[in-house]
């Protein structure tokens, strides 16, 4: 049997590649999570001790994480220590550079000016020296455009200070990281925004502040780690289960193609079982000949996996300067596991093949015409099992949604699936027939082909249909969730940039400019008078705005407020507001005066909005001290707030930017989906190449069948087109099929998990990103049918015909 | 083809080679299997190629019905030289001019018998109408496979396989008929039944008809033989 062995694997090894190529793949998957996890936890070890590698000991709070440092204390310590201490923390303080105010509040820390310990790296410039010059981080820097030279008045009011930035620095430890560093006396004028999460501590600590502990450096970089690290690890539990999915498709792919190879070779098994092998002998060959293809698939996926992780790593270094990958150690146990879960599931999906060659009666080599019998009957036992899945999934499903149960829908999901699997050599056929019909008479004998043998056509598609369903699903749920989460901050932010003038009216002049500047869509001035609110410390305008609609991304219903009532935005007036919602307080516009109930909202400025008729109790003359400004759609949320800050500015207006909470929940969002997109794609690239293998085998197959086409006049491109179509049948039919399950697995989620979360969100579906998924399934499924293509049209006639 | 000769050439000739030859493989692996073939075949005839296997007549066959090109030599077709053809056109010829019948992988085993006699048909782009339905119900007809059209070729026996295959040769009227041991899988009196049915569309559709046998008995239903012998005309 060695002999046989050897010479099967000789000639069928090339046979293969394509499932080789597939296990490889999910093996360098697992391999590069695991060496981008040994790279992050490397990275975050290095970085994170930096700040105290010369302290003896490390002061934090007691009650880490979940209580922090009293500020006044700790500062008070620090100050105790003198030039034998160095603290980290931060001040998180608006700020305005270049004349421009920079879109979110800035965070800054101290940085010490004794080179013992600085932990910053400089990247550009020098280290500041004494008050009244910073650094700034290499990163922030970059995105808000600062360069070494740059004024930035950091504070408001009394505390505003102006710094000047001498250099750039690499931050290394993220617990310490801040977006600009001074020097800790300059950093002490802002005490009182001051919080310190740690104070490193150089000879006796002497007396601790009150809720404080001591700790080694290394104590301490331990403890802060853990925490770190536990978010690592969840991350490479999230990357693990998409490498899973992956897994099981390449167990799809490998699966069909040893039970194509198998049937082929069918003639070969009985005519070896005739002259005398027994079935113990024929099995263990088979056996021997899947470890062979599983030990040199996942050894090549290992490397692979390797290479690319730490290819990985080097680039995302060189991209993003604050990230904290270090020189990861080969993670010995994650090659391990990489290996062993490769060879695991191809000798797994080697083994029902494999059962039914032993089957094999050594007659089949002696029937004069065995072809091989293509037409695998579907089992019994198989439809029923489907058939119970697809109706408990189902119900489970139905249960989950009204239960709101999580694990019930997973369950419910799971069973709809693996019915949908089962039934496939049923289902997928009869779509294929229903998809080919649409081609009329050309795409004929692609379809005959296509569904010549359920079984195999069915697992070819599920492969594909796994990525689909949870592509298309993700997609989806994003949109939907995207679309909920858009109507309430629709309502939470109404008006996009807000620009309020509490003193004097707005001119026509500056709601020109505003009309003009780049990125705004639409302005509209809005009418009011400046007026004395009881409880607020300064007058505010009292405005009303029934051309709200116009502008605002709740339809207006915020400006709509009923006569006697006035709407106070809280978030504009912040904590100190002590006005509450029912509130009765005394409106008066000179010696006019209404009373008027407290309604609380936010996103439109310190501005009262009343009705109309509120308004006209209070004033005859209303002038414009509002301009409410709807931004266009892919307006730069930072660089919009910044051009109208500088023309409310000069004036004495502000600007309330709500604008940039949409795109921290655009950039969230993008990322999360392109990120699920991206894991799945690799489990889809992966059922691509099953595809085109399955095609490539039943090329082989049928070469006596394609050279008598050839001689009956069928020309090279027909041949080509008719496999490619074959191919784009069992792309696309499996990803419509996929669509329209995760499209209702969506659903489903929605109903089970989001109805509960955002009481009144709508299930939205992304039709032209659906619609982009099916199209690039076609084209893919005409780039898997290239090669086998190529291959079938090259053989000549004649060669075809004396093929045996 | 402007001279009368030519033309009175054409009536009784089908095809014609002159100095065929066809090797495979280089240096001492080279293995001549047509060395030199000069021979006319007669139009609206029946011939038979015989010789042992190995002999080159399947090979002659090949080169004759454009399946294959030969090293040296012409090969000429209902007055179109065969060596001036590219893939395509060659294919497109196949398609228009000759038909096959083949030992056996003969239909498509996906297809009817009736889908598999209008094959060629379709492979032209030609819209099955019901004139080429009423031709294909005839040729089913004549072979005595009319019952059978809606089968799949697994519900076939082999004769009636084979019939089929000789209506879905028939079906485009092509100037040349090749078949390929017809009869290598059957039993006699289905052999008898094929081979007689080739005869008759020679003698009643004035066919012309082309087939390759090891087999002197089929040979005999022949009107010509040709017998080769290490890839020359014995």
């Amino acid at each position: 049997m060695r002999t046989v062995f050897l010479a099967s694997l000789r000639t069928h090894i090339r046979r293969y590649v394509a499932a080789a190529i597939a296990v490889a793949v999910a093996v360098a998957f697992v391999v590069v999570v695991g060496v981008l996890t040994s790279g992050a936890r490397s990275g975050l070890m290095d970085g994170l001790g930096a700040p105290y590698r010369d302290a003896d000991y490390v002061v934090s709070a007691a009650g880490w994480p979940s209580s922090e440092l009293d500020p006044k204390a700790a500062i008070a310590f620090a100050e105790r220590h003198g030039e034998n201490a160095a603290a980290t923390g931060r001040a998180t303080l608006p700020a305005r550079a270049n004349g421009r105010r920079l879109p979110s509040e800035t965070t800054v820390g101290p940085i010490a000016t004794s080179a013992e310990w600085r932990w910053q790296e400089l990247s550009s410039g020098r280290f500041p020296a004494r008050t009244g010059e910073a650094v700034a981080d290499v990163y922030f820097a970059l995105a808000e455009h600062i360069a070494v030279g740059d004024r930035v008045r950091i504070g408001e009011g009394a505390a505003a200070r102006d710094v000047r930035v001498v250099g750039l620095v690499e931050s290394p430890s993220p617990p310490a990281q801040a977006a600009m560093y001074v020097t800790w006396p300059q950093l002490l004028q802002w005490r009182d925004h001051l919080h310190l999460s740690a104070v490193a501590v150089r000879g006796e600590v002497g007396q601790l502040p009150e809720g404080a502990k001591a700790q080694s450096p290394e104590g301490f970089a331990a403890e802060r780690l853990t925490y770190v690290q536990n978010r690592v690890d969840s991350l490479s539990v999230m990357l693990l289960l998409f490498a899973g999915i992956a897994l099981f498709v390449a167990v799809l792919v490998i699966a069909n193609t040893f039970s194509i190879l198998f049937a082929q070779r069918l003639r070969d098994f009985a005519l070896l079982r005739c002259i005398g092998a027994t079935r113990r002998q024929v099995v263990r060959s088979v056996r021997r000949e899947a470890a062979v293809v599983g030990v040199l698939a996942s050894l090549t996926g290992t490397l692979v996996g390797v290479g690319l992780g730490y290819g990985l790593i080097a680039l995302i270094n060189t991209l993003t300067p604050t990230a904290l990958m270090g020189a990861a150690e080969l993670p010995t146990p994650w090659l391990l596991g990489g290996f062993a879960v490769g060879l695991v599931v191809t000798m797994v999906a080697s083994w029902l093949p494999a059962r039914r060659v032993v089957r094999v009666s050594p007659l089949a080599a002696l029937r004069p015409d065995a072809a091989v019998d293509v037409h695998t009957a579907t089992g019994l036992v198989r439809l029923a099992l489907a058939a119970i899945l697809l109706v408990t999934g189902p119900a489970l499903l139905g249960v989950a949604m009204v239960q709101g149960s999580t694990a019930l829908m997973v369950a419910g999901g799971g069973s709809v699936f693996a019915g949908v699997l089962l039934f496939g050599p049923v289902l997928v056929p009869h779509l294929v027939w229903i998809t080919g019909a649409l081609l009329g008479p050309a795409g004929r004998l692609a379809t005959k082909n296509a569904v010549r043998n359920p079984r195999r056509t069915a697992t070819t598609t599920a492969s594909l249909l796994v990525g689909v369903t949870l592509t298309t699903a993700v997609l989806t749920g994003m949109a939907t969730w995207r679309s909920a989460l858009d109507e309430q901050i629709g309502r939470d932010h109404p008006i996009d940039v807000a620009l309020t003038s509490p003193e004097r009216p707005v001119t026509t002049d500056l709601l020109d400019r505003v009309r003009h500047t780049p990125g705004v869509e639409r302005a509209i001035p809005v009418d009011g008078a400046v007026a004395r609110v009881a409880g607020l410390d300064k007058p505010i305008p009292v405005v009303t705005a029934p051309a709200a609609e116009h502008v605002a991304r709740d339809g207006g219903a915020f400006a709509r407020v009923e006569p006697g009532k006035i709407g106070i935005d809280s978030e504009a007036f912040g904590k100190d507001l002590s006005l509450r919602p029912g509130d009765r307080v005394t409106v008066r516009v000179g010696d006019r005066r209404a009373q008027l109930q407290v309604a609380v909202g936010t996103g439109w400025g310190p501005v009262g909005v009343v009705a109309p008729e509120t308004l006209a109790t209070l004033t005859d003359a209303p002038e414009p001290h509002a301009i409410w400004i709807r931004a266009s759609s892919g307006a730069d949320p930072a660089r919009l707030g910044g051009d109208l800050d500088k023309l409310a500015d000069p004036v004495g207006a502000t600007i309330e930017n709500g604008l940039r909470t949409w795109e921290s929940l655009d950039q969230q969002l993008e990322i999360y989906t392109w990120s699920a997109l991206g894991l799945l794609g690799i489990a889809v690239v992966i059922a691509l190449i099953g595809i085109a293998n399955t095609l490539g085998l039943s090329v082989l197959e049928r070469a006596r069948e394609h050279a008598m086409l050839r001689a009956l006049g069928l020309t090279r491109r027909q041949l080509r087109r008719m496999l490619a179509t074959e191919a784009v049948l069992l792309s696309v039919v499996a990803t419509l099929l996929g669509t329209v399950i995760g499209v209702g697995f969506a659903w489903v989620g929605y109903e089970t998990l989001v109805t509960r979360a955002l009481s009144d969100a709508t299930m939205r579906v992304p039709w032209l990103s659906l619609g982009v998924v099916v199209l690039i399934a076609a084209l893919a499924g005409l780039l898997a049918a290239v090669l086998p293509a190529r291959r079938a049209a090259r053989v000549t006639p004649a060669a075809g015909l004396s093929l045996d | 083809m402007t001279t009368t000769t030519r033309q009175g050439a054409q009536e009784t000739v089908a095809a014609s080679a002159w100095n065929l030859t066809k090797t495979y493989g280089q240096g001492d692996a080279q293995v001549h299997a047509l060395r030199g073939i000069d021979f006319d075949l007669p139009r609206g005839r029946f011939t038979a190629i015989m010789g042992p296997s190995g002999s080159g007549k399947s090979t002659l066959m090949h080169c004759l019905a454009g399946l294959d090109q030969p090293s040296g030599g012409t090969v000429t077709v209902a007055g179109t030289d065969l060596g001036s053809l590219d893939d395509d056109a060659l294919t497109i010829f196949r398609r228009e001019h000759i038909g096959f019948v083949f030992q056996s992988f003969n239909l498509l085993p996906m297809l009817t018998a009736g889908e598999n006699i209008v094959l060629p048909l379709e492979l032209g782009g030609r819209r099955i109408d019901d004139a080429a339905r009423e031709r294909a119900r005839m040729l089913a007809d004549t072979l005595g496979v009319a019952d059978r059209l809606g089968h799949r070729p697994a519900e076939l026996s082999g004769g009636q396989q084979q019939r089929v295959a000789i209506a879905r040769a028939l079906i485009t009227e092509p100037d040349l008929l090749f078949a390929d041991e017809p009869t290598g899988n059957l039993d006699s009196t289905t052999s008898a039944e094929v081979l007689d049915h080739l005869r008759r569309s020679a003698r009643e559709l004035g066919q012309t008809v082309v087939m390759v046998t090891h087999e002197r008995d089929a040979a005999t239903y022949a009107d010509y033989v040709v017998t080769m012998q290490d890839g020359r005309i014995a």
